[in-house]
Order: structure tokens, then C-alpha cells, then sequence
């Protein structure tokens, strides 16, 4: 029943979806854009295939999937323990809400030339653009998350006998947890997205690098494949994170 | 839970010296919220009373008028303005394993089955996972759940949920039983069963209990004493010894006049009180 009914609204997702590769291929077909500038979606779709046994196209691909998972990985650990420890003491939220007032409205991509110039073209200032774009959704979803745990979860933990440090470890940031992975599924998202931002602003290599060099020598078929590439990595890393979901929210409540 | 291990000849010389001590004594205990858009607000005003160890004691009231505040500030989760509370001679200051509450809202861990969430008291005082199963299965038995230790809360009705709650707390042998209006969320048919479970764990050892709730019958059904409480400021209005002979069959104190007159006495107390409700 209910794999029939994901299944029915699998299909239903994927139809908007082929309606917007028809549109392409149609406006390819009846030549009303030039092939030079908006090449075919078939000859798009060749090429990413050839692309998928190019070492150097996969290398580069390799490098942009590193940034983000290292900064996104850097921006859960810090954004769920300043959250939690936030919710568990006055002094540390007090300490912390003016900053994060602050610097959470910042466009954090004007801080990129300054990463840039500090840390250098390498991996770090790309990180650190992704670490400030998914840190603060993580860090807040944490904290509301946190304090909005049933106190009397707590007692109960209390008086079996857990310190107030693990009932905050162990109890808090548990119950919290549907709040804290849906902060973090914003935060991947906007991690996919800065990093391709970073890459192709500043960058020698990965795949945002790759579209700017494309787009800049009129290679129009060469600047699709980073795009497609990206989609369908964050398509990829949504399902590994429904995945995990799942696993971790056994015994919660149904998510919406 | 040990009630099995207690022997008749030794257990009851021991109960009558205990029931001599106080284990709960509540010393002058206010609580006063002050609020920025409401201002003050007295929850509980000087509050004073003792508990016998053994005893079950039940606290009545209209709702708001700051019984559960009371349980709150014995087990240690809330801190009086004003007074004290003393346990087993010892000032509160905290939350122990030797005051163990049960929630109108049960609490579950939602993540832990119903095993781990008995197992989780066990755990905390330093059992072995094994002993703890052990100990987690021996009250699931007590409670009729056996069959559901692998389930999650959220799969279980109202009534099954207060069972593991009980049996959670059960699990790490408190002295004091903390029961905030246990049964308020469950329908009358359920809560009328768990009553008489409660009542039959509860001949086991006869743990002090502090039974918060806003029926009467459920209060005379349950108690050895009664406190009424008024509304704003919460004061203790009168207190009604249940004389009523123990172990307690429903339908025998149903035509029981003593059980009658007590009903009626305490809801003509209440009903007098209830303008203040507006």
C-alpha cells in the first residue's frame, strides 16, 4: 500500500520535471535559440555521460563533494554543540545571542574575498564559506530544538539518577532531534549551493570553476555538465539524508 | 518489585517503627511567580505538612490552585520562594532516584523502546545492561506489558504508556512515588483499572506515595489522608483521614457509607470554593 503510493508520487514529482526537459528539448528542436548558445538537452546529456569515465571531469567533481562534506560536517558538529549547550546554560546563551543576532543576517559570500585573502585559493576558504552559509540554520534549529524539549523528559531523567550534563547530552539533544535534522537539511542545501558560489567566484579548480571557465570560452555544452552534476549530487545527498532521518527518528513522531 | 523478598514477620515490625518518622516533611513552602505582564502571582502561600513513610497521601484541588507546583518542588524540579522540603531529613535541593515521579503526560523517551525506557533508571543508578533487562522485564511483568517490550511509545494507547511510566520509575526503587494526576489523560473505564493496579502494587511494599489529582473518588478510592487545597494563593483547606479498611475492592467501598460520606463531605467542600474559579 504505501510503497505503491510512493511509487504514484515518485512519478507525479518526476512529471514536472520531464515537462521542463521537453520545453528544452522542444526550444532546441524548433530552433528558436541558437545550438551554439543553448545546446540540446540530448547533446547535454551524451556528453555527461562520456564525462562520467573522464578522470580529470570526476577528479574535479571530487574536490567540490570534499569542500562541502567537510564543511558541512564542521558546521553540524559546531552549530549542535553551541546550540546545545545554549539551551543547557543561561551563560552561554546570553554570551552567544548577541553574536548570533549579529552575524546570522551578514551575507556571508561578502566574507569570501576576506577568506580568500587570509586562508588562500585552497580548500580552507571554500570550507569557510560553507561553514558560515550552513552553520547558523543548524546552530538555530538546535537551540529552538533544544528548548523546546518537554521539561518533564528531563525530570524524568533527573531523577533516575543522569547529571544535568548528560540529560543535556544524552535526553536534550535527542529529544531534539527532529528539529536539529531539519536544520541540518537546510544547511546541507545551502552547503551544495555556496560551495559551487565559492568555486565560481575564486577558485582553480572543482565544478563551479569548471562552469566559469566554460561559460567564459563559449563552451555551452561544457557549462551545462557542472550544473546537472551538482543537481544530481544534492539529489543523492537528500535521499542519503532522508536515509539517516529515518534511522535516527525511529520512534518520533511522523515528520510532515 | 522487592515486595517479594520482604517477609511478613520481618517486614511489619520494620513498618511500624517507620510509619513513627516523617519521610516527607514540607516546612512553610510558597511559591510566588513574579511575571512582568501579569505581575505576582501566589501559587502556593506557606504550606505545611508531613508524611509518614508508607503513607499514601493525596493532594486535591481545582485545577491551578498549585498541587502539582507542590510535587514539583518535592521531587526537586522546581524551588520553593519560600520554606522547605525535607526528605528523609535531608533538605531537597535537587532531583534523586529517591523520589520518583509519574507525569499526567507519561514522558516517555519516544526514541527508546519500552524496554529501554524501564531499562533507563537501572542504567543511570550503574546495573549492568543485563541486570538492568532483568530488572526492566520483572516490572513489565507487574504492569501486564511483557508482550510489548519491543514497542514504541508512540505505538501504545494512553493506558499502556502511564504502565511503562510507572514501571520506569518503579525500575530504580524510589522511596516516594510523585504522581501528578497520572490517570487525568486517560478514559474512565482505563483510568478505573490502574487504579487498581496502582493499589495492587502498591500492597506489595507500600511505598509513600503523593497521588496529585482533582477527583475525589479517585482521592478516597486511593488515600490514607487527603489534603484539600484552595485556590489562589494554594493553601492546604482541610485534611480527611480515609479510614477506609485496606486492601480496597471497588465495588465493596461503592456501598460502603464511611466511603459515601467522605465523597460527599469533601465535594461540599469544594463546591464552596469554586466561585473563586472566576
Amino acid at each position: 500500500m504505501s510503497i505503491r503510493r510512493n511509487l504514484v508520487s515518485l512519478i507525479a514529482g518526476a512529471l514536472p520535471i520531464m515537462a521542463a526537459l521537453f520545453l528544452w528539448y522542444a526550444v532546441c528542436a524548433l530552433k528558436l535559440a541558437p545550438a551554439s548558445l543553448l545546446p540540446s538537452p540530448v547533446t547535454v546529456f551524451t556528453r555527461l555521460i562520456a564525462l562520467a569515465g573522464d578522470t580529470n571531469f570526476l577528479t574535479q567533481a571530487g574536490i567540490t563533494l570534499f569542500r562541502l562534506f567537510v564543511g558541512f560536517a564542521i558546521a553540524v558538529v559546531l552549530g549542535v554543540s553551541i546550540g546545545i549547550l545554549a539551551a543547557g546554560s543561561r551563560a552561554v546563551a546570553t554570551l552567544m545571542q548577541p553574536v548570533v543576532r549579529v552575524l546570522a543576517p551578514v551575507p556571508k559570500i561578502a566574507l569570501y574575498p576576506a577568506f580568500v585573502l587570509v586562508l588562500g585559493f585552497d580548500h580552507s576558504s571554500k570550507i569557510a564559506l560553507v561553514v558560515a552559509d550552513a552553520l547558523f540554520p543548524i546552530l538555530l534549529a538546535t537551540y529552538q530544538g533544544a528548548a523546546a524539549v518537554e521539561p518533564k523528559l528531563v525530570w524524568s531523567a533527573r531523577a533516575a539518577g543522569a547529571s544535568p550534563a548528560k540529560c543535556l547530552f544524552t535526553i536534550v539533544l535527542t529529544a531534539a532531534l527532529p528539529s536539529i535534522l531539519t536544520g541540518a537539511r537546510i544547511g546541507l542545501i545551502i552547503a551544495c549551493i555556496v560551495v559551487f558560489l565559492a568555486e565560481m567566484i575564486t577558485s582553480t579548480d572543482g565544478l563551479g570553476q569548471m562552469l566559469v571557465r566554460a561559460a567564459r570560452n563559449f563552451q555551452t555544452v561544457d557549462m551545462f555538465e557542472p550544473i546537472i552534476t551538482i543537481t544530481l549530487l544534492g539529489l543523492l545527498l537528500n535521499a542519503a539524508f532522508n536515509v539517516l532521518s529515518a534511522r535516527l527518528l525511529v520512534g518520533f513522531a511522523e515528520q510532515p | 518489585m522487592n515486595g517479594g523478598t520482604v517477609l511478613p514477620l520481618v517486614g511489619r515490625p520494620d513498618r511500624i517503627q517507620r510509619v513513627a518518622t516523617n519521610l516527607i516533611e514540607i516546612a512553610a513552602v510558597s511559591k510566588v511567580y513574579d511575571t512582568s505582564q501579569r505581575g505576582r502571582h501566589v501559587a502556593l502561600s506557606e504550606i505545611s505538612f508531613d508524611v509518614a513513610e508508607g503513607q499514601f497521601v493525596s493532594i486535591l484541588g481545582p485545577s491551578g490552585c498549585g498541587k502539582s507546583t507542590l510535587l514539583y518542588i518535592v521531587g526537586g524540579f522546581v524551588d520553593a520562594t519560600s520554606g522547605s522540603v525535607r526528605v528523609s531529613g535531608a533538605p531537597v535541593t535537587g532531583p534523586g532516584p529517591d523520589r520518583g515521579p509519574v507525569f499526567q503526560e507519561f514522558a516517555l523517551f519516544p526514541w527508546k523502546t519500552v524496554l529501554g525506557n524501564v531499562m533507563y533508571g537501572p542504567l543511570q543508578q550503574g546495573l549492568s545492561r543485563t541486570q538492568a533487562a532483568t530488572r526492566a522485564r520483572e516490572l513489565l511483568g507487574l504492569v501486564h506489558l511483557t508482550k510489548y517490550e519491543s514497542f514504541y511509545p508512540k505505538e501504545l494507547s494512553g493506558g499502556m504508556k502511564q504502565r511503562v511510566a510507572l514501571a520506569r520509575t518503579l525500575a530504580y526503587q524510589p522511596k516516594i512515588l510523585l504522581m501528578d494526576e497520572p490517570f487525568g489523560a486517560l478514559d474512565a473505564l482505563t483510568r478505573k483499572h490502574l487504579q487498581n493496579e496502582l493499589l495492587e502494587i502498591w500492597e506489595r511494599d507500600r511505598k509513600t506515595v503523593m497521588f496529585v489529582t482533582h477527583s475525589v473518588e479517585e482521592a478516597v478510592f486511593l488515600s490514607d489522608r487527603i489534603f484539600v487545597m484552595t485556590n489562589s494563593p494554594g493553601r492546604i483547606r482541610k485534611v480527611f483521614d480515609v479510614a477506609l479498611p485496606r486492601p480496597r475492592v471497588r465495588a465493596e467501598l461503592l456501598v460502603d457509607r464511611r466511603y459515601q460520606e467522605m465523597v460527599v463531605a469533601i465535594e461540599k467542600l469544594m463546591d464552596e470554593q469554586e466561585p473563586e474559579l472566576s
